[in-house]
């Protein structure tokens, strides 16, 4: 089942590979096929998953397998090293309530990414091999439970993104590209030294053999007592902590690691935007809840507050460099910072509301983020510009539209009745529970204002008042005597056309039904939360020697 | 599950239904579907008024409470707390009962209304459809039994809000106005929302019961303080809400919405629900906050009342005017007068519908002339508008025999025993300034009625220039523009019969009788015996409790010393605090000391306070008079004689200029700091390490270019020249071989035999 949603979409890149390459159309529908195959395949996984178990790790005695489910274990690569005693590699799938909510939103963005992609007329054919590529990669990094294949879906992550970026961007593309490029893999390099390390440190307590399995990584008594990630070793794994930390905020992205994410934004077609913001950042933060945190908790425990800190800096910091901008990407690029920041604050909470929050704050991002993309996107297509102040009254043109925006709009601005609220309350209420981050909370809350304002300035700019005097388009008073607006060589249809109502719609859905009704996803995800904040509480460190 | 209950969830749902069938359906409706939003709404406070019946009429039960409620969220068994839900529920007790019939009937007349009013506007059918929403979040802050769905409800009355403010968006002051007051509402909505993570962090339940049990069992684990402070950060969201000082800037401008939305929601209902929600928490109030709340009401009340007399629009005078009386309603719960306070609500819900729509009634007669410079002698044009308008000024003015009058004076009796009670000095401000903002909104009140109705018209004296740029908008314009306004009233007339008689029943329910027998005692009618007072949960008993809890002091010994302060109980301990104070037939026993004394203070200040502010009210309409009618002192010179003070309040107190100076321009000169920091310091970073690496690496490849690469080829240079000298040599000849032999034989033996000879 998690092989199949994996490799669906590399097995859609290899058809495509047969089809000739002027055959647009059947690429596209492949490539859709694939995703929907995917998206049905994650509803059938979300309605058999028992919420029940909690996964995070095998816990004392427990099964290696732990409670994960729908889990797949194969021996991948086996060396025979000599000295170095033997090089047990696995291929081994699972899901918990961390992951499962991930495996969906994933599937569902990629699917919106292809009908996003549509419009995509330069190179089809390589452009759709190399977004399969990224899709399949990016399942593969939620369902992955052995460190080796984690890293190595995380880096075949990168290469598509490359080239989709710095081929298929906008003027300054190559700059971007290899900017993203170049940090991420600066992050990857700390992540391979860790995990090195790691599979020195660790016994499996089945096999005896060292091993890559995070399950068993999890376990704190399966680490060996002096090595040099092990419980003795306490400088040693601070430093691996804020390495690999490191490595992860970068991808959320932390301040002041987040630079790259304006520029790659500004410079992606709209479907890359939709995947980097909808999904790819939310490795980030899966990476910390999945690894970083239940490997080290001892050291996360005395780094909530840092942490914390710079889920503060992010909310407050993103929000108000969001305000500043001109362009209406780069604006939401900023307030995914600025989201992605109470995502930090949650974790940094360590209690199941602010984790909880998080979590859940990770999907609706994906979500609400994808769909202010989107609809950037719409309005790219027809005006060329993104510049806030070359509109103004489009709502009384584009009521659809106006009417999308709005909801997407108010969606990100934490509106109850939308799920964005639902996460980002949780998130405050765990920071706020917890002492440790109770103060950083009180600061936070600034960034539902500057949050509202932001979004409601370019709101009011783009779509209420009247025409700007030096907008995009020019309005024509047509036969009926009513006004229409016109945009220049914008041939097709003035409001939403099917295929973008297509795309926004679905989004629009999920992100009211879930605002009032959360259980679908929260259900799935809780019992996980609990087991693992309990694996990251203060614990007394029992090894096995 | 109670069938009050499952009514009243049919009555939150109604409204919504009404918004989802419009919002999507309007433009294939007949009459954009007018008639589905009106009938709803009927339907609404039919059930309302049932419910209402059932309650107040026939339990007639002060304590009367029921619930439901079920799981909205389940986090399981969260490590720490324990299994841990998030419920969302429905209470109803008298105060709800109230409220939903006052909602449910105001949105009803206010949508019977806009069938008038909004006729021929092009988005009509979506302007019933935000009507519903604002309606539906209206009523789920009346119904919720938790702090969460308040705050739920609460941020979406901000959207409806938002939305109705904008609705005639193209133009730049309301899409300014509709943003300023989404925005103003945030600021006091973050402030409510921490004051909830206070007493959530301590107690792990957003519920107004569980909250109240804990705090009266003394568990709240943070110092006393943190307790006031969640009571004022509770309040903050009031203060946004209901437009206290210092965020009532957005109110006046939310005027920018159509007349009869700033009847419904900034005036009658929205606005009311800050005061809603802090009587919902006043329980659970401290002193300290409480005497912060009382001075906030006090200076708001002044402030909007000084700043009501110079304005000129009809709009924003009644605009100022509510946020005054919203002023008198915190004040009022401040003091202690929470029954007064709720009862002002109320009466104050009812006569200031009937002026905005009035006034919507004049400016829908006038052609969208809000300027009361240019209007005068309507009422002979008028007489039912005429008519109702002027029993609502009274009422809100607080003359005798009208229901303003006894909500206020039991709001400022409430006042002069808080006074009394806390010691005099500072504390007589509040009653001082509650007496003379009741003088100042009779002064404003005579003038408005005397500019709009009396007199002659002065339509012909508007300067041509400015002439129908007031507030017109695309619809009404083209509805209009037949009759020409600019002739002496010769196309004001009366409005129809849908807007007319929601007025004649708001002027109606203005008037004393329907809360209580005695015009002069609003504590004999229904009103104020069914609304009384709670006991509070953080009384000096249970903040006693409290501290030993945290001091260590063992629980039991504390359970010995301090009788417990529950909700209904009512013993021997408070009878000893307050012995003298044995309660006056018809007021409330309490067990805190303070209340009581407060309560026994405010009745025995019932008379003094209705003298006073007679007389207050007295001078304010002879005032008004004096300048107005007999116009014994002419305003306009008076204004300039008094230039700074005119200026003062007709800028109202410059709060805008000082807020755009700091808060807005500090934000937006901040977030250009940041944006240039990002850009050239964070981003400069990464670029200047990419810069140095790409410089360090060219530098290295001239190493590898010149250095490594140079030596290589150097040693291959060296190898090939010295191959090039030495091929010369090998010709293949023999015969140069064999010179070369010789020579080379002859020139060994030179070398011998020299080596021999030396």
């Amino acid at each position: 089942m998690l092989s199949l949603i994996v490799f669906l979409p590399i097995i859609a890149g290899l058809v495509i590979l047969a089809v000739p390459s002027s055959q647009k159309q059947i690429i596209r529908i492949v490539s859709l096929l694939a995703s929907l195959a995917q998206v049905v395949l994650s509803v059938l996984i979300w309605r058999a998953y028992d919420p029940s178990l909690p996964g995070i790790t095998a816990g004392p005695g427990g099964s290696p397998l732990g409670s994960f489910q729908f889990v797949e274990k194969l021996p991948w690569i086996s060396l025979n090293l000599g000295g170095f005693g033997s090089l047990n590699i696995e291929y081994f799938l699972g899901i918990d309530g961390i992951s499962v909510t991930m495996v969906i939103l994933t599937a569902l963005i990629s699917a919106i990414g292809i009908l996003s992609s549509w419009t995509i007329q330069k190179q089809v054919k390589g452009y759709f091999i190399l977004y399969n590529l990224l899709a399949s990669a990016m399942m593969g990094c939620f369902v992955a439970l052995d460190f080796f294949l984690f890293y190595v879906f995380w880096e075949i992550m990168l290469l598509p993104m490359y080239f989709l970026i710095g081929i298929w961007g906008g003027p300054n593309r190559e700059y971007a590209a290899i900017k993203f490029f170049l940090y991420t893999l600066f992050g990857s390099v700390f992540m391979l030294l860790v995990m090195i390390g790691l599979y020195f440190s660790v016994i499996d307590p089945v096999t005896g053999n060292h091993t890559f399995s995070l399950v068993a990584m999890a376990s704190q008594e399966n680490y060996i007592k002096d090595a040099i990630l092990g419980p003795d070793n306490v400088m040693w794994r601070y430093v691996a902590f804020i390495v690999l930390f490191i490595g992860f905020a970068i991808k959320v992205p932390m301040f002041p690691f987040h630079t790259w994410l304006p520029d790659a934004h500004v410079e992606a077609p709209t479907p890359i935007s939709v995947i980097l913001a909808g999904v790819l950042l939310k490795l980030g933060t899966y990476g910390m809840m999945r690894i970083n945190f239940p490997l080290f908790p001892e050291v996360f425990h005395a780094s909530m507050y840092v942490i914390g800190i710079f889920g503060a800096i992010n909310i407050i910091y993103g929000a108000f460099c969001a305000l500043a901008q001109q362009d209406l990407k780069k604006m939401v690029a900023y307030s995914s910072i600025s989201h992605m920041g109470y995502v930090l604050l949650g974790l940094a909470a360590g209690n199941s509301e602010g984790m909880v929050g998080a979590l859940y704050q990770m999907f609706n991002h994906g979500t609400i983020t994808a769909m202010l993309f989107l609809l950037v996107g719409v309005i790219y297509d027809r005006a060329h510009t993104r510049q806030i102040d070359k509109f103004g009254g489009l709502a009384s043109y584009m009521p659809v539209y106006a009417a999308v925006v709005t909801i997407a709009w108010f969606a990100s601005l934490g509106l109850p009745g939308l799920s964005g609220f639902i996460s980002e309350a949780f998130v405050f209420v765990g920071a706020f529970s917890s002492v440790t981050t109770r103060y950083i909370a009180m600061v936070s809350v600034l960034g539902i204002v500057f949050g509202a304002a932001y979004l409601l300035w370019s709101l009011q700019r783009v779509f209420l008042g009247k025409r700007k005097a030096d907008a995009a388009y020019d309005i024509e008073v047509g036969e009926d005597g009513h006004e229409h607006i016109h945009f220049h060589d914008w041939k097709g249809k003035l409001d939403l056309d099917g295929r973008e109502l297509a795309m926004l719609v679905p989004l629009a859905v999920i992100i009211i039904f879930l605002g009032i009704y959360p259980m679908p996803v929260l259900g799935m995800l809780t019992t996980s939360i609990n087991k693992l904040v309990e694996v990251l509480s203060p614990v007394v460190m029992t090894t096995m020697n | 599950m109670h069938s009050l209950i499952q009514l009243s969830i049919v009555v939150l749902l109604l409204p919504l239904l009404s918004f989802v069938i419009l919002i999507f359906f309007n433009r294939r409706l007949p009459r954009s579907g007018d008639f589905l939003g009106v009938g709803i709404l009927g339907t609404a406070f039919a059930l309302s008024a049932y419910i209402f019946w059932t309650v107040i009429v026939q339990t007639y039960d002060p304590a009367f409470r029921i619930a439901w409620d079920f799981t909205w969220i389940d986090l399981g068994k969260v490590p720490g707390v324990g299994p841990l839900q998030i419920k969302m529920g429905v209470v109803i007790d008298n105060l709800t009962a109230i409220m939903l019939a006052m909602v449910t009937l105001i949105s009803l007349l206010v949508h019977l209304y806009s069938t008038g009013y909004m006729a021929g506007d092009k988005n009509y059918g979506r302007y019933f459809a935000f009507l519903g929403i604002f309606t539906f979040s209206m009523l789920g802050i009346v119904l919720s039994d938790n702090l969460f769905s308040i705050y739920i409800f609460w941020e979406l009355v901000g959207l409806s809000s938002y939305l109705l403010i904008g609705f005639f968006f193209e133009k730049d002051s309301a899409a300014d106005a509709q943003k300023k007051a989404f925005l103003a509402n945030r600021v006091g909505d973050i402030g409510m929302w921490l004051g909830i993570l206070i007493l959530y962090s301590q107690f792990h339940t957003f519920s107004f019961v569980e909250i109240n049990a804990n705090l009266a069992a003394g568990k709240f684990a943070l110092s006393n303080a943190w307790l006031t402070a969640a009571g004022i950060l509770l309040f903050m969201g009031c203060v946004g809400k209901s437009a206290q000082f210092p965020l009532h800037i957005w109110l006046p401008d939310a005027m920018e919405g159509p007349t009869p939305v700033s009847a419904l929601i900034h005036a009658a209902t929205m606005v009311a629900a800050g005061v809603y929600f802090v009587a919902r928490i006043f329980v659970m109030l401290t002193p300290d906050a409480l005497h912060l709340i009382a001075f906030v009401g006090a200076s708001t009340a002044f402030m909007a009342a000084t700043i009501a007399i110079t304005q000129n629009d009809i709009k924003r005078v009644l605009a100022y005017s509510t946020v005054s009386q919203l002023g008198y309603m915190v004040l009022g719960l401040g003091v202690g007068a929470y029954s007064a306070a709720l009862f002002h609500l109320v009466t104050h819900a009812f006569f200031k519908a009937c002026l905005f729509l009035g006034s919507g009634a004049i400016i829908h007669a006038m052609h969208h002339e809000q300027d009361m410079r240019w209007m005068g002698g309507l009422r002979k044009h008028m007489p039912w508008t005429f008519a109702t308008f002027t029993l609502a000024t009274l009422a809100l003015a607080g003359l005798p025999l009208t229901s303003g009058f006894m909500s206020k004076d039991a709001i400022l009796a409430g006042a002069i025993g808080f006074a009394k009670v806390e010691g005099g000095g500072i504390f007589y401000l509040i009653p001082v300034l509650g007496f003379f903002s009741a003088m100042l909104t009779a002064f404003y009140m005579g003038r408005q009625i005397w500019l709009v109705f009396f007199g002659e018209s002065r339509t012909h004296l508007k300067p041509a220039e400015d002439h129908h740029g007031h507030d017109v908008h695309d619809a009404h314009h083209g509805a209009h523009d037949d009759h020409d306004c600019h002739e002496e009233h010769h196309g004001v007339h009366e409005v129809s019969w849908n807007m007319r008689a929601p007025l004649v029943i708001l002027a109606a329910l203005s008037v004393f009788f329907v809360y209580s027998p005695d015009p002069l005692d609003g504590a004999k009618g229904w009103f104020m015996k069914m609304i009384q007072t709670p006991e509070t949960v953080v009384g000096e008993a249970s903040l006693q409790k409290a501290a030993a809890l945290r001091s260590g002091v063992a629980p039991l010994i504390a359970e010995a010393v301090l009788p417990p302060a529950g909700h209904a109980e009512t013993d021997s301990h408070a009878a000893a605090a307050a012995p003298s104070h044995a309660a006056p037939a018809g007021v409330h026993t309490f067990a805190d000391p303070r209340q009581a004394e407060i309560a026994h203070a405010a009745h025995a200040a019932h008379f003094p306070a209705i003298y006073i502010s007679s007389i207050m009210v007295v001078l304010g309409i002879s005032m008004a008079f004096i300048v107005y009618v007999f116009r014994i002192i002419d305003p306009e010179k008076t204004a300039i004689s008094i230039r700074p003070l005119y200026l003062f309040s007709l800028n109202k107190w410059y709060w805008d200029e000082i807020y755009e100076a700091t808060f807005i321009k500090g934000s937006i000169v901040l977030s250009k700091v940041f944006a240039w920091f990002d850009t050239n310091i964070v981003d400069g970073l990464v670029n200047g390490v990419a810069f140095t690496v790409k410089k360090f690496a060219f530098a290295n490849g001239s190493f590898d270019k010149y250095v490594v690469d140079g030596l290589v080829n150097f040693t291959a240079f060296s190898v090939n020249t010295t191959g090039a000298v030495l091929r010369k040599l090998q010709t293949g000849k023999v015969q140069t071989y064999v010179v070369m032999l010789i020579l080379a034989v002859f020139g060994y033996f030179v070398y011998y035999f020299t080596r021999l000879v030396y």
